[in-house]
């Protein structure tokens, strides 16, 4: 009887879905001391990129096999919490958005960065770079409106609070964070005080808002018009409208606020020399342009060049990226439960 | 002589066989359960997780909160309501299963088992499909003229009791069928001759004798119903909660493992009592129909 190798078992279960080194010609290709990488990731349109642009391409020529562990963030995080302590660990690269990854990494799961190891490192865009985790894609936070039914379109978030749309706004049940700081910002507060946005929505609640428990059933939602107004990523407002969904982009005069999607290696990442060829391989200025055509996100790095309808159609302009706000990390880390009890308790309940 | 002290011997290395078995459940079900109810009593810190401690204050949180007591109420009320439910409708299904002579009894018996080869999560996505405002049921009743705009079933606590009842009705019905069969048929006709109705043979004779099969089946269904998690979270949406998605919520969303144990080991307790309770109330009854 013929034994499967690990690499022709995860093969075979599906585990290394696209991860095994295809193109084996063996150019440009490094001696690494790991041949394995397994990846924390988004399951979905997020990993098939992943395998399309990095995994196949880049990481190909280099014969490292990817096995995914596929979940939302929040399961992911709690298995890093939970395995930081283990000698050995099961991911070798964590991918998370920035407030999440932050809020692990000040529970030391990750590693500090030796961006030595990196040769893309270098084009990393300077406001975007961490000591612990680079930067894969980035958006930002806007109103998404339905063209057909709004009139004139919103300028800010407090148009949400329009009496005349009670019913019609509508909330991914997972972006609570958010929805809180953009209500904060209208109504005294800022990224440090994010106090002011539950009064703020304790108003809207009065207007009937509905809350989704997912990002696909909010796009259903609008979808069917059930609801015309969201508070959502821009980057997911274009996949959306390119799929036929009545939505228009709207950038809030008080400002949009980024999105900095993040990879990191976990202190006890039983391949660290793949992971760091994986984490170079996500700053590959191609791999990033064709993952920012699909998904709807902005590259991280400078020599990413995206055809020049496109870019204005996913980027913000230079005046719009000058009112950025900025989240405050800590400030997200340290009231993360208790936004999520309130938002539990009194906004949706 | 010697064959009866190797018989007692025989029977007194017996207990030993199942030390294999009880290893592992201490060491996959115990030792766990043990961690937990140790977090139960750690102070969370936030934006740091959990310290160690030993506080009573996640429990205290819990009995002090009305928002709390008001998930384990909702979640208490609906697994009574889904047992009670499946019961009522299992029972007529079973009771055709068990009599029945038909050679189809085989495949009517893997289609009630049918659907178990498929996921919670899998069939609340066909129930979404069903009950969305644009979904199958208001899509046909505004197509007829009985409705004009659709009428919300998801997101509602209607949709997460047809849920449930839909996940559990095939526990119930092959507990009560596999009791109903060792009933008797002659006692059942043995009632009809002496003069008794349809309704009084199965209130004074099929009833009372399939008690152990219905304290079994409700003993099982109450628990799967109180620990519901995937079609709560996916019929009812968001502003519902039961125990075990708040349980989620705060083990996994908020990172507060300590209250996430605490919540645990309410639930745990509450279900083991709801069972007790339920055990001794039946039974009651079986000794009083006796």
């Amino acid at each position: 009887m013929k034994h499967l190798s690990r690499r022709e078992m995860l093969a075979s279960t599906g585990l290394a879905a696209g991860g095994l080194a295809l193109s084996a010609s063996g150019v440009g290709a490094q001696s690494l001391s790991c041949s394995d990488v397994y990846v924390g990731t988004w399951g979905g349109d997020y990993q098939d990129l992943l395998i399309a642009n990095f995994e196949k391409r880049v990481l190909g020529q280099r014969k490292v096999a990817v096995s995914h562990d596929v979940a939302n963030a929040p399961p992911r995080k709690t298995k890093l919490i939970t395995e930081k302590s283990g000698r050995r660990g099961t991911m070798d690269v964590a991918l998370l958005s920035e407030s999440d990854m932050y809020e692990v990494y000040k529970q030391g799961v990750f590693e500090e960065l030796d961006f030595s190891k990196l040769k893309n490192a270098g084009n990393i865009i300077p406001a975007l770079r961490r000591s612990y985790s680079i930067p894969h894609i980035y958006s930002g936070k806007i109103i998404l409106y339905n063209p057909n039914k709004v009139s004139p379109a919103p300028t800010s978030y407090a148009d949400l609070w329009d009496p005349k749309y009670k019913g019609r706004v509508g909330f991914a049940d997972g972006l609570y964070v958010q929805i809180i700081e953009s209500a904060a910002i209208i109504n005294g507060g800022s990224v440090t005080n994010l106090e002011p946005g539950k009064t703020k929505l304790a108003e809207l609640k009065k207007l009937d808002p509905k809350v989704y428990p997912s990002n696909e059933a909010l796009a259903a939602a609008l979808k069917s018009e059930e609801v015309w107004f969201t508070i959502m990523w821009r980057a997911r407002g274009i996949q959306w409208r390119n799929a036929g969904i009545p939505v228009a982009l709207a950038v809030p005069k008080e400002g949009a606020t980024p999105i900095i999607f993040e990879a990191a290696i976990p202190k006890n990442a039983p391949n660290k020399d793949c992971a760091y060829a994986y984490l170079d391989a996500m700053l590959d200025p191609e791999g990033q342009t064709g993952f920012a055509a699909k998904m709807g996100y902005v590259p991280t790095v400078t020599n990413a060049k995206l055809d020049p309808k496109l870019e204005a159609d996913l980027s913000f302009t230079a005046e719009e990226q000058k009112k950025f706000i900025i989240p405050d990390l800590e400030t997200v880390a340290k009231n993360n439960a208790q936004l999520l009890d309130w938002w539990n308790r009194e906004f949706k309940g | 002589m010697a064959m009866a002290a190797a018989s007692d011997r025989q029977r007194s290395l017996a207990p030993l066989l199942m030390v294999p078995a009880a290893l592992l459940v201490l060491a996959v079900l115990g030792m766990p359960l043990v961690t937990l109810f140790r977090y139960s009593f750690n102070r969370f810190v936030p934006g740091q997780g959990m310290a160690e401690a030993f506080t009573w204050a996640n429990y205290q949180r819990f009995f002090s909160d009305p928002y709390f007591i008001n998930v384990l109420g909702t979640t208490v009320q609906m697994a009574v309501l889904c047992t009670v439910l499946s019961l009522i409708l299992a029972f007529p299904v079973a009771y055709f299963l068990a009599r029945t002579q038909s050679k189809y009894k085989s495949l009517l018996i893997i289609l009630t088992v049918f659907p178990l080869l498929v996921g919670n999560v899998v069939r609340a996505a066909g129930w979404m499909a069903l009950l969305g405002n644009n979904g199958f049921v208001n899509t046909i009743l505004i197509g007829v003229g009985i409705l004009d705009t659709p009428v919300k079933i998801l997101y509602t606590p209607t949709a997460v009791v047809i849920g449930i009842v839909a996940v559990v009705l095939p526990f119930m019905i092959l507990t009560l069928q596999s009791v109903i069969e060792s009933i008797d048929r002659s006692i059942e006709e043995a009632a009809l001759n002496l003069g008794a109705g349809p309704f009084t043979v199965f209130r004074r004779v099929t009833f009372p004798l399939s008690l152990p099969g219905v304290l079994a089946g409700t003993v099982l269904v109450g628990i799967l119903c109180m620990n519901a998690y995937a079609t709560p979270v996916l019929l009812g949406g968001p502003q519902f909660k039961m125990m075990a998605p708040a349980l989620y919520d705060q083990m996994i969303r908020a990172n507060n493992w300590p209250f996430g144990a605490a919540l645990a080991f309410v639930l745990m307790v509450a279900t083991v009592l709801l069972t007790i309770a339920s055990t001794l109330a039946l039974k009651r009854r079986t000794a009083r129909d006796q």
